[in-house]
This record gives C-alpha cells, structure tokens and sequence, in this order.
C-alpha cells in the first residue's frame, strides 16, 4: 500500500478534502451573516469534482478488499454526483431565505457528509463497511429534514426518519448477524464462496437474508416498509425531499442490487420470490395512494415509492442486462424527478402554494415552467419520446427476458394507472381555466441552470445510445 | 456455577429490557435501561471478554447513560405519565412479538452451528488495537475512520438544530 494506490479512492478523497475545506471557511469566514457566497463556492468545488470523477482511473481493492473499486462503483458515484449537483443548485434559491441565514454552509456538509457515506456504501466489500456508510448516509439527512425547525412538520419529519431509520437498521444489523453466524465472515467474497460449498441453504442464513432485504426496504421506503415516506416528504424541506427521494434511494438501491448478485447469489431463487413480492406491493400501493394526493410533494413521495417498485425489475432479472437498466433508469429518474421537484420548490418558494388545483392555468402565466414540469411527468409516466420510456422499456425486457411475463404484466397495468395521475397535473396546468393562476415568475439564475441540465438529460439520455451501451459493458449478472 | 450466572443474569436482562419500554414513566424507563446496561457488560465478564465488558461499562452504563439522564431532567416534565396502551393494541403487539420471537428462536436453535478446533482465548486489548490500525484483511482502520466521519457529519448537524433561528 503506498500513496499511489489511494488514488483508487479519489471519490471518497476529494469529497473530504472539499468538506473540510467548506468547515475550515465556515469557521474562520469574518462575515457570519453573509455565509450564501460560501455556498456558491461550495457548488463549483463540487462541479469540479463531479467532472474529475468522469477522468478515467484505475480499478482495485484496498484495505484488505474492505473497500472495492470498480468501472461499476465508479459509474454509479458520478450518477449520484449529478443528483447531487442538481440538488444543490435547486437548494440555493432556499437557502437564501432569511430563516436559514448562519446556516447554509451546513446545509452542504451534511448533504457532502451523507454523500460520502453513499461512497463507502457502494464500495463496501465486506458488511461491517456496508453498515456504517449506510449508517452516514442516513443519520445527518434527519438533521436535515428538520432543518426548517420553526415548522413542527419539519422536526416531525426529522424524528421520524431518524426513529424509523434506528428500527430499520436494528432490523438490519440482527439479519446480518446471523448471516455471520452461518458464514463465519462479514466479507462478501468469502460469504459467497461459503455459500457455494453449502449443499443447501440454511433456515438460519434465509432468515438473516430475509432481515437484510427487510432493513434494505425501508431504507428504498419499499411497501410495507413504506409508512415512514409520505410524512417526511411532505414536512421536510423541499431540497431535502428532492434529495431523500432521488439521491438516498439510488444508492440504497444500487448496494442492494450489488449484495444480491454477488453474496447472496446462490439463493437466487429465494430472493427472487421476496423481491417479487415486495415489488408487486410497492407498485400497486403507491399508485393507489399517489391517486388520491391533491398536494404536490406528497403527490411526487407516493410516486417515488411506486417508481422504487418499478426499479425492482431489474434488481430481479439477475442479469448483465438487469443490473444496467437499473444504473440507467436510476440516472433517468434523477432527472425526471429533480425536473419535477425544481418546479414545485420554484413554485413553492416564491407564492408558497403547492396543492395541485393552484397549477390550474399554469401554461398561461408560465409557459416554460409548465413545459419542463409536463417533460418530467411524461418521463416519471414512461411516455416516448423522453428518456423515461426507454428506462422503463429496459426494465420490462430485462424481467421479461428471464420469463417473469406475470410479474411485467402486472407492471405494465401499473404503468397505465400512473399515467392517470400523471396526466391531472398535465391537465390541470394546460386545460383547466383557473381565475386567479399563479402569476408570472421569475426565477434565479442556479435554479435555472438545474432545469436545463435536467432537461437536457431527458431529451438526450434516451437517445443517446453510447450511455446505455457504455453502463451495460461495466454491468455485470449472476 | 457459569452456567447459573449467565441464566441469572440474561433472565434478569430480559426482565429490565422489557420493563425499559413498558414502563410509563421517563425517568424510570433510564433507569431500567442502566439495569440492562450493566447486565450486559457482566455477561462479558461472564465470557472473558474484559474490554468490551469495561467499554460497554464506561461508555453505555457510565456515559451515555448520564446524557440520557441529563437530557431527562432538562425536558419540562419529568414526571408525566404516558397514557396507558390500549388493551387491543397491547394484544395485538404482543401476539406480534411471540411470534416473532418464537420463529427467530426456533430457525435459530435448530441451526447445526459448527463446534470450533480452536480453543476459546481471551483478546487481549493489543490485539483490539492493532486490529483498528492495520489495513490489510481482517483491519479495522477503514471503518474506524468514516466512523468519525459520521461522528462529525452528526454533531455539525446537532448545532444546526440547537442553533437559535435568526427570525
């Protein structure tokens, strides 16, 4: 081990050195009351990092293969680099309000913190390291959710995410202890070479497996680990909602697919069968749910737990192919999420109306804004020609091509119901008349920026073969 | 003799842990899980398992039970009373939880759980320590460093919340 070989962790290293650079600014900043530029120079730094983490590098283990890095764990860090320098620059406009004055650098480092925690996660080899990023990743979010602390909802947010978040890692540490008493080891590649010579699967390790899927559920707030969501979207601040929903579920799901086709690969059939289940519930809950939503963001979290059920669909494929619809249609719903998400925190920040009958005649007053929001809902629906259709298109084949024809079918009636209430907002903002519609906005110039990339990314992902191609050579199957 | 302590003292934890959630006043549940606490770090005594008895001791029994209590007694009212459970939900929760239990101690108990050749040696503290400072298989120094992270991440984000709003 020598210098060199740290730079295999140049992710990790970087988001370091840029969180200690933003505590030693904070600190030693003369004007506390002005900390907003700060967090300007905290976005670049963060944009530079974001492009360095796409500079080619090289692959390995360290510490022992405690820490794995791979073209795979590589791809899916800058994946949830661009959700986070979305989030970021939605963030701003936010942070600017007056009540989060002598608070806004924290804002970044808990979010880089949590970020980081995501980083070791992914890379993890062995189940203790799993454990503790997972641990990072999740505690500093409930600070955050609870980061508006003069609204009850928002501490109310905050004490749920970190009670349920307690439970579920209780949950979580109790299967994995069991799947150390039968493998005699935390680390992967020696649990799965145990496994293989087992000729047959124990209760005991089924049991811990089926904790460990349980513990991974209520992190990817997968039904009936789900109840925790709907509240803490709807009281935690938007930015941090955009960033539970998108950032935090991505990487929970990319761990989880990672674990599953590498430690519990002999007990494919076992899984397969839970996954499924969950899967089936998930969609079809939060569907049923997301009909009934008349407020925005609640209406987005029940959406998000049922894009999570669609998400499972490759998980569940076992292949090459699965793994990388999952990376491409995590990367697509980044996008269409955040598109989303940008347009009711704009909204939600300058008039503070987020019930859905205010979208009514929104296209009059708003064009643009009406246009980016109905992109985004086309590609959470799956309609062509945005990037949501091809992600969502992948994941049925992936399924579809390991005969799981019931399990598509039922998706695919999924996706129809979606459309439903997909659509209301579309129709809401270009067809219903409203007498007193939201006025004309002017929005900042970051928040701006954060709906090009994400429009951008809609428009072009879906077309843009070479990225699909590229994730599926780096994927790997069963 | 070992036998009757460790039976003595789980049956003793069992009986504090589940006092510890139903009781019905807050400075009373503390109390019960020091109870709990110090159990614990005697069944590693029990063990031989010296280190983590006196870190389960200093940190759990001594540490961060004085913060609970500190933090107790500077909420207003220490001596609210919880509203009694409903008989349905105590029910209901308790069939939950037999069931529970009984599935987890069965899959357990009929595991053929190998014997080890090697015999049962006490760590010893050096051993702990080197295995936190050595990098390579079986070293600890990764998790022992994002560990701190975390730490770090969870303080910046309790003086956010103890921070007083400039409104």
């Amino acid at each position: 081990m020598n210098l060199q070989t740290f730079l295999l962790m140049r992710h990790e290293i970087i988001l370091m050195i840029i969180i200690l650079v933003m505590l030693a600014a904070e600190i030693f900043s003369d004007d506390k009351k002005n900390t907003y530029n700060l967090s300007i120079i905290s976005i670049i730094l963060f944009a530079i990092h974001t492009i360095i983490g796409y500079l080619p590098g090289e692959q390995g283990t360290l510490f022992g293969k405690m820490y794995i890095n791979s073209e795979l764990t590589v791809q899916m860090k800058n994946i949830l680099n661009i959700g986070v320098l979305i989030v970021l620059l939605q963030a701003s406009q936010w942070l600017r309000k007056p009540e989060n004055e002598g608070k806004t650098t924290e804002f970044s480092l808990l979010i880089y913190s949590t970020l980081l925690g995501m980083y070791f996660m992914i890379s993890s080899g062995n189940f203790l390291m799993l454990f503790i990023g997972l641990e990072t990743a999740t505690i500093p979010v409930a600070t955050l959710a609870a980061y508006d602390k003069y609204r009850n909802q928002s501490s109310e947010a905050g004490i749920k995410l970190l009670l349920s978040s307690a439970l579920s890692s209780g949950i979580l540490l109790f299967g994995l202890s069991m799947i150390y008493a039968v493998a005699g080891t935390f680390y992967f590649e020696q649990i799965s070479s145990n496994l293989a010579t087992m000729s047959h699967t124990p209760a005991l390790l089924a049991l811990g497996m089926i904790f460990f899927i349980a513990g991974m559920a209520f992190k990817i707030s997968l039904v009936p680990f789900h109840l925790w969501t709907a509240d803490v979207y709807e009281g935690a601040p938007v930015p941090v909602t955009s960033y539970l929903s998108v950032v935090s579920k991505g990487a929970s799901v990319f761990i989880f697919t990672i674990v599953l086709y590498t430690v519990f690969k002999s007990m494919l059939v076992l899984w397969t069968d839970a996954v499924i289940g969950i899967a089936v519930a998930t969609m079809i809950i939060g569907n049923l749910f997301a009909l009934r939503q008349k407020n925005m963001k609640r209406f987005l979290a029940f959406s998000s737990i049922a894009q999570a059920g669609f998400i499972l669909l490759g998980t569940v494929a076992g292949s090459q192919f699965g793994m990388s619809t999952v990376l491409y249609f995590v990367l697509i719903y980044i996008f269409s999420n955040l598109a989303a998400f940008g347009v009711v925190s704009i909204i939600s920040y300058s008039t503070g109306k987020e019930s859905m009958n205010d979208y009514k005649g929104l296209y009059n007053t708003n064009p643009k804004l009406s246009l980016i929001m109905m992109l985004a809902l086309f590609s959470l629906a799956g309609i062509p020609p945005v990037a949501g259709f091809f992600g969502k298109f992948f994941l049925f084949m992936a399924s579809a091509e390991q005969g799981y024809y019931y399990f598509v079918l039922i998706a695919v009636l999924n996706t129809i119901i979606s459309l439903y209430y997909y659509l209301l907002p579309v129709k809401a903002m270009f067809i219903d008349t409203n007498e007193t519609p939201i006025e004309p906005l002017k929005s900042e110039l970051l928040p701006k920026i954060a709906l090009v990339l994400c429009v951008v990314g809609l428009l072009v992902i879906g077309f843009a073969s070479p990225v699909f191609e590229y994730l599926k050579e780096i994927s790997f199957g069963i | 003799m070992k036998e009757v302590l460790f039976y003595l003292f789980a049956g003793l934890l069992l009986l504090f842990s589940i006092l510890t959630v139903s009781s019905r006043k807050i400075l009373r549940a503390a109390v019960f899980l020091l109870f709990s606490l110090v159990l614990t770090a005697a069944l590693y005594f029990l063990w031989d398992y010296l280190f983590m008895a006196s870190v389960q001791l200093m940190l759990y029994a001594g540490g961060i039970m004085v913060l609970i209590v500190f933090s107790v007694l500077l909420t207003h009212n220490i001596d609210h009373k919880f509203d009694p459970m409903e008989f349905k939900k105590i029910i209901f929760s308790a069939l939950l939880s037999l069931v529970g239990a009984v599935t987890v101690i069965y899959v357990i108990l009929s595991h053929p759980f190998k014997t080890s050749a090697l015999a049962a040696a006490p760590i010893s503290p050096e051993d702990i320590g080197r295995g936190f400072l050595s990098y390579g298989e079986n070293g600890y120094i990764l998790p022992f460093e994002v560990i701190s992270i975390l730490l770090l991440a969870a303080m910046i984000g309790a003086i956010v919340i103890a921070k007083k709003t400039t409104k």
